[in-house]
């Protein structure tokens, strides 16, 4: 067996063996969870909401998961459960925070924001901060569509619109991140 | 940049378009420098999204958290156990408390079931039905296939790189932590199905792994 495929095989084997001690309350095997999949939670979170939002929806993501753990069969990855968990909370959190449905379909022009910046900003930044620049809603969809890897039809369904929506918005995304590619 | 077909371009990267527009845009692209530059740094950017990595808050979340969950005590499954326990009857509390003795030692058999079955010289279809409530002697057989393995594992491990002889005992340790939390747990709480089968499935694991450690050791012979 090769190493790689061991040690994947045994941390999937220790994140199995985790979720289900802290499934039972055993809060050390959830920090141990937690320790291993921050990271990812927490950048998810970052680039689909404003950097300054990230810490305290990580933390809501993680008590969420917590409390939802008895629920968690183990059908498919603790880290894909926990992402999809994620996906959720940043969902209701845009929700939550009044950014309506109306504004994101009707928003005709989503690259205002950026394409108004002077040229030599623009060249000055890095992709992600790039990124986090772009409108919400182009950004969403190019978080969920091109970093993470969901079809069109599943982001029109999380976020309630149509899948030309979701085309349209990451077409307007890539053409704005374009200028910012490292040369 | 505004012709007709710099909007489908990414549609095109994705693979999205139907084969008479694809066809209609490649003859497109054959023409059009400024359209087919674009595509190429649409495609760049595809890239660069896979590429991003992760990073780690710039501060630890967890003490917040553990302050979250420890208001909470335990997960959702275990509140809902204890409210459902409350509101039986006498009669359905006798019922659900056979039930239990019997899932328990039921559940905790099958679960050894591979593990008898994959070990003939030791379990060789004879492996006794566990007693019920008697939770330190069902893990018996297992107990000794564990210490077989281990055994072999320590005259093997030599085999192994040091890499790989870490990992593996790291995760050991992790698995005999559950294990250890199981049977504390269980010793509280001898007839609870679900620790019985949570113990049956850790000592499992730890099977497979110390089996399959042994086979890659010996692979390597």
């Amino acid at each position: 067996m090769p190493r790689q495929v061991l040690e994947d095989t045994l941390t999937a084997d220790s994140i199995a063996a985790d979720s289900a001690l802290a499934a039972s309350g055993d809060a050390t095997a959830f920090e141990r969870l937690y320790r291993t999949h921050v990271a990812r939670v927490h950048t998810l979170v970052r680039r689909m909401l404003d950097a300054d939002e990230a810490d305290d929806v990580t933390q809501d993501v993680f008590i969420r998961a917590w409390q939802k753990l008895a629920t968690f069969r183990g059908e498919s990855a603790f880290g894909t459960w926990l992402h999809r968990l994620a996906v959720n909370v940043v969902l209701a959190r845009r929700k939550s925070v009044g950014i309506e449905r109306g504004r994101f379909i009707n928003d005709a022009e989503p690259l205002d924001g950026v394409t108004s910046k002077p040229v030599t900003l623009e060249l000055s930044m890095d992709f992600e901060e790039a990124l986090a620049s772009l409108p919400e809603g182009a950004r969403q969809v190019f978080v969920l569509h091109d970093v993470e890897g969901y079809r069109h039809e599943e982001i029109a369904r999380m976020l309630g619109v149509v899948p030309g929506t979701s085309k349209s918005q990451l077409h307007h995304a890539r053409m704005a991140l374009r200028r910012h590619l490292e040369r | 940049m505004n012709d007709q077909w710099t909007t489908r371009l990414s549609e095109y990267i994705d693979g999205e378009l139907d084969r008479t527009e694809q066809a209609a845009l490649e003859a497109h692209l054959a023409t059009c420098g400024q359209c087919y530059a674009t595509l190429g740094e649409l495609r760049q950017v595809v890239a660069r999204a896979k590429s991003l990595s992760d990073t780690p808050p710039a501060t630890d979340l967890w003490m917040e958290i553990a302050r979250e969950i420890r208001r909470e005590k335990a997960p959702a499954r275990r509140d809902r156990l204890v409210r459902r326990r409350f509101s039986l009857t006498v009669g359905q509390l006798l019922a659900a408390s056979i039930a239990l003795v019997l899932l328990s030692g039921g559940g905790a058999w099958l679960a050894l079931q591979p593990l008898a079955s994959s070990e003939p010289t030791r379990f060789g279809g004879s492996t006794p039905r566990p007693r019920v409530g008697q939770v330190v002697t069902w893990t018996g057989h297992t107990d000794a296939a564990i210490a077989d393995l281990q055994t072999a594992l320590t005259q093997n491990e030599k085999r192994l790189d040091t890499a790989t002889v870490r990992i593996v005992r790291e995760n050991l340790a992790i698995i005999d932590r559950a294990i250890a939390d199981a049977r504390v747990a269980l010793q509280k709480d001898p007839g609870n199905a679900y620790l019985n089968l949570h113990l049956a499935n850790t000592m499992r694991r730890k099977v497979e792994l110390l089996r399959r450690v042994n086979d890659m050791a010996a692979a390597r012979s």
